[in-house]
Parts: C-alpha cells; structure tokens; sequence
C-alpha cells in the first residue's frame, strides 16, 4: 500500500488528496495542515470581508469528507522538518509522518511590509479565512483606511473599504494600479472604479512608516513624500513570502518557489509540489511561471495526484489560467501571463472598456479584459493552440473578435 | 431579473442582494471555460442559459459583479 502525504490542504493539496483516492483507492492518504479548518474558499474570503457573504458558504470541506475517503486528515499541525533520505516528515508535536510519495502544497504568507510598527494593531494581511474574520470586524469599526499594494490582492483591501464604508486612501508606488499589466488607459478604469466606492487613489506614494497610539494601535501611515494619512484600518498586500522554511537544507531546487516540472515533480525522488508556491514549467510558455489563481492550483493538485498515483508522467500541466476582480459595476479579467509579454496591442472602447494582449515569440500568452469580457474564450482558445498572430493584433482588437478573420495558420 | 428565458430546458440568473446561510456559493473564477462563457452571454442577455452543459445547478449563487442566483426558467 502506497503511503502519500500532503502538506497542506488549500485547493492544490485537497484536490491532489481527492485525484488520489480516486486514482489509488487502497492508499494511505495523510493531509497536513497548520491551518484550523478543513479546505474553505479562498476566492470567497474577501466577499465575507466586504460583510457581504457569511460564513457556512465559504467552507468547502467539513472534516467528515475526509472521514468518508479514508483520508487522514491533520489540522493546526506545523511540520517542522522533511528527511527526503528517511523519507519522513516531522510535525511540531514531535511526530514522524513515513511518506512514499510526499506533495509539498503550502502555498505562501503575506508579507509584512519593512516599515516601523508595520505589525501594529489594526493593519492587516489578508490570506486566510480567519484574517477575513479579524479584517471584517476591524473594518467595520473603521472610519479611514489606508491601503498598500498596487496588485491583484491590495485591490481587495481597498473593496473592503469601499464596502464597509471605511474612507479609503490607496497609497501607491507608482503612477497607476498593477503597472506591470495596465497600462494608463487601463488603469484609469480601475482608478475610477475605486473612486466610485470611496478610495482614493494617491501614486507615487507608499508607506514609510506608520503611526500608532499608546496602545499600539495604528493612527496613520507616512508615505515617502512626508504626507500623512490618519488611519485606523490598514491592508498591507504587497506580495507573498512562500512556505519553505520547514525545508531547511535539503537539497530541493528552489527559485521564488519550489521548480517543478510539467508533471508537478521537483528535482528530488518521489517530492512533487503544487499550487501558488510553485515555479512550473509551463509548456505554453516555453519557459518556468508561476500562478496564483484558484483554478491553476486545483489543477496542478490533480496533475500532481495522478501523477504520484502513476508512479510516472502520465499527464501534464497546460492550463490557460483566468483571474476576475468582481468589486465594480464593470467586469475585469487578466489570463494567462499579461506581464510577460515581448510585445502588446491595446485597445481602450468605452469609459468603462479596455482590452490588452500580451504576445511572445509572436503568440498569445496572457491579456487583461475589462469591461467586456466577450473574446476571452477566443484569445485563450488562440494561446493554448501556440498560434502566430501577433502581427494580426488589428483582427484580435476588433470589438467583437473573428477568429475566421485570421490569416490561416502557416505550416511549420 | 439579470436575464429571463422562457424556453425550455434553460436556467435563469436572478440577482440577489443577500445569500442564505446555507446556499452554494460560487465565484466566477470557479466556473470552467464553457460555462464562464455561458454565464457572460446570458447575463448580457445574448443566449439563454442552458440546463444541461455547465455544473451550474439551480439554487447556486454565483459571484461576480453582482451576486446571480441560478434558478429554473
């Protein structure tokens, strides 16, 4: 009987638990977690900030799903340490876990922001159920907030603001939201969009320091240019430290993430690694990438699961990830790789729409849709078949795309 | 009312202000392609939604810029 071990039970690690049973059924599955809770939704988290959504649909799993696979399942457990020549892993309680085939899907931790009083009370860090909880009780107590982290996850702090009613202040870097995908045009868009739920936007601003009270408490924050802005809620989201400290010095090929492969293994003998924490090959690409979306991490879970059920390269990873921002009156939606691009095309239509392709090699490998999120199907359609349009960006611009308005495919 | 159908074998999306405790709760990014695809023309009120295709059962809650319940047509 094969032992599998699984660290960590966000979608990646639950979703491999899941492809295994069905894949082995006579295995011993053992999931792992420091977490208190069994898999909930993570995509859901911020609605339940925004006081909008309660807590029982975010769960997914109760401990009894597992109970009903057979899987065992370990929460608020640390693992401190992992012998790849024992072929064990070691919790906080003094435990050692025998594994044959180990999955290592522990995803990552916000970073704090370097700054003085960076950990005081009332600034937080959104990642996990229980931080919404602390993050929907703060905000709706707030009267003004402060949020830093021109991204995908600081644009969930400001919502928050928005929807609590807590007047926001967005104190960014640069000269616009998510500079690395947006252009102005695009970004404006975006301004606008938290302008109208009550953030103001500030660029070419940040966070030096933040200001707390006798007791701890924050009171402002300080951007670089001396301006000061009170504050009693604060969202720090300026990106994610991942989970490997418990690997200490084995000999695992690490880059900003753990490298794996296309079939999810690493370097070293039966360890495989899923989910955010991952540097994967990507075969759309051509190149290693990574990813943070809900979709790609329940996918690389069940690849890495049939995978170790295989005992082989049975099937690989080629997803076209998708990733929507839901919190204004317009739609938005980045797939695939919109930051590593050679080239671009972009197109603005109307206040509220925006579209932009991100090429290389000649070929569709991200883009970001605002407004009107009609030829997502296509433009994914176009990246996963590798096709060379990127000198046909008029055809792909068109509001209403035609893929039969290609030149046919050239033969290779 | 987002879109309404009258046709058979179609689901209808229904906005919602709140959600019950004990709803099934969805967000966009969770719907495969095919039905991401089905839920955008049905909201924009292109096609009607249909019954069979997608995993969107009735009674479901999607979120995306507005809460849609998915209810029989």
């Amino acid at each position: 009987m094969t032992e599998y071990v699984i660290i960590g039970d966000g979608i990646s690690g639950s979703s491999a638990a899941e492809t295994l049973r069905e894949e082995d059924p006579d295995s011993s599955i053992t999931v792992i977690t420091d977490e208190g809770e069994a898999l909930y939704n993570r995509i859901l988290i911020k609605e339940h900030a925004k006081g909008k959504l309660p807590e029982a649909p975010i769960s997914i799993h109760d401990e009894g799903w597992y109970e009903e696979r057979d899987i065992e399942l370990s929460l608020n457990t640390h693992v401190t340490g992992v012998d790849t020549d024992e072929k064990v892993v070691r919790t906080h309680e003094g435990e050692d876990v025998g594994y044959d085939k180990l999955l290592i899907a522990t995803g990552g931790t916000p970073t704090q922001l370097p700054v003085d009083d960076s950990d005081a009370e009332g600034i937080h860090h959104f990642w996990t159920f229980q931080d919404a909880r602390k993050i929907r009780e703060s905000a709706e107590a707030a009267d003004d907030g402060v949020v830093v982290g021109a991204g995908l996850l600081g644009i969930d702090f400001a919502a928050v603001c928005g929807a609590q009613g807590v007047e926001g202040k967005y104190l960014m870097r640069g000269d616009r939201w998510w500079r690395y995908a947006l252009s102005g045009q695009g970004a404006e868009i975006m301004h606008d969009g938290m302008r109208e739920v009550g953030v103001e936007p500030v660029f070419d601003s940040g966070v030096d320091h933040f200001e707390t009270d006798d007791d701890g408490r924050v009171v402002a924050a300080v951007d670089p240019n001396g301006e000061r802005y009170e504050c009693d809620f604060a969202g720090v989201a300026i990106g994610l430290t991942f989970n490997t400290e418990f690997l200490g010095d084995i000999d695992l090929e690490q880059d900003n993430g753990i490298v794996v492969d296309e079939y999810m293994q690493t370097n070293l003998e039966d360890v495989y690694a899923a989910g955010d924490i991952t540097q994967f090959y990507d075969v759309l690409l051509g190149e290693q990438a990574q990813n943070g979306s809900w979709g790609s991490a329940k996918e690389q879970g069940r690849i890495a699961g049939v995978n170790m059920a295989a005992d082989g390269e049975a099937e690989a990873f080629e997803w076209v990830s998708s990733y929507s921002i839901t919190h204004f009156d317009f739609p938005f939606l980045s797939f695939g790789h919109p930051t590593l691009g050679d080239e671009y095309a972009e197109r603005k239509y109307s206040d509220t729409e925006w579209r932009r392709i991100a090429f290389k090699d000649g070929k569709v490998v991200g883009g970001v849709l605002i407004g009107d999120l009609a030829p997502q199907s296509k433009l994914k359609q176009l990246m996963r078949e590798q096709r060379d349009v990127a000198d046909q960006k008029e055809v792909l611009l068109e509001e209403t795309v035609d893929l039969d308005d290609l030149a046919p495919p050239q033969e290779q | 009312m987002a879109t309404t159908t009258s046709t058979g074998r179609t689901l209808t999306l229904r906005r919602v202000d709140s959600v019950a405790a004990d709803a099934t709760v969805r967000h966009i990014d969770q719907l495969d392609e095919n039905a991401l695809e089905l839920f955008y023309a049905a909201l924009e009120g292109a096609r009607p939604l249909p019954a069979t295709g997608t995993d969107l059962e009735p009674g479901t809650v999607v979120v995306a810029t507005e809460y849609y319940r998915v209810e029989a047509a």
